[in-house]
């Protein structure tokens, strides 16, 4: 499963390479449980904005959180999301791992950020 | 622990952007929810969706979606906008079913969650909210 993700993921960079990017990520561990919440810097401009500001319309199409290899959360989004999108989610995890939160936008350009899981 | 029930087994890898275009232009719920799942009939399910009664700022619109039946994939709809589709979300091995994001609305409307179940039954959730200020002017 967590090929076929990569492979998805391989297309977009294909058009260019992830790039490191500031999100504010907190994730906590409880019983086994990791609380997820995450912050992107992103103006998620849509196509109605973008017409009248005389831009292009770009917003964040895909966003997934991966531990090591394992995907543990995986949304296609639309232009829908608020601007500067907040996003929470859980799953099973320990603390001391690493998450990785990676998004991919409009055009395919693909960002990411990471966090140890307290 | 109860968490074992509301976990998925195994990974949904789809990205629902690439397979399901049309779903991404639909502008009214049923079609959206016909181009993301084929013609199904979802019946009221166990989830908990939860969005303020009104909305003060239509661009930042906090919802959250909970539901303790086994989810394959969970999409969420409204009919405020000029598309239906906001997100999919495929839940992965691991994942607990309660997720939270933060959403546009153009003016008032409906926002409709719908849990595609491992079991392959379709279960539904609506929620009527006011918008005090458009969500997309900018």
């Amino acid at each position: 499963m967590a090929l076929m993700a990569t492979a998805t993921m391989a297309n977009a960079t294909a058009t260019m390479t992830p790039t490191k990017v500031k999100m504010k990520i907190k994730a906590k561990e409880k019983n086994g449980i990791v609380k997820a919440k995450v912050a992107i810097s992103h103006n998620m401009l849509t196509y109605d904005q973008a017409k009248k500001k005389g831009k292009e319309a770009n917003f964040i199409t895909h966003i997934t959180a991966t531990v090591g290899d394992k995907v543990v959360y995986d949304a296609s989004t639309s232009q829908f999301l608020s601007k500067n999108p907040l996003i929470k989610f859980a799953f099973a995890g320990k603390k001391g791992d690493k998450i990785k939160i990676t998004y991919t936008q409009l055009k395919g350009e693909v960002f990411f950020a990471t966090k140890k899981i307290k | 622990m109860i968490v074992v029930a509301t976990m998925a087994i195994s990974a949904n890898a789809t990205d629902y952007r690439v397979e399901k275009p049309e779903a991404w232009t639909a502008k009214d719920v049923p079609s959206a929810m016909k181009a993301l799942y084929g013609n199904i009939t979802p019946q009221e399910g166990a989830i908990k969706l939860k969005a303020p009664k009104v909305a003060s700022n239509g661009g930042a619109i906090p919802v959250s979606v909970k539901t303790d039946i086994p989810a394959k994939s969970i999409a969420i709809f409204q009919d405020a906008n000029p598309e239906a589709t906001v997100a999919v979300f495929a839940m992965q091995e691991g994942q607990v079913a309660d997720v939270a994001l933060k959403i546009k609305m153009k003016k008032s409307g409906t926002i409709t969650v719908v849990v595609e179940g491992k079991d392959g039954k379709f279960y539904s959730k609506s929620f009527s909210l006011e918008v005090a200020l458009g969500g997309c002017e900018g």
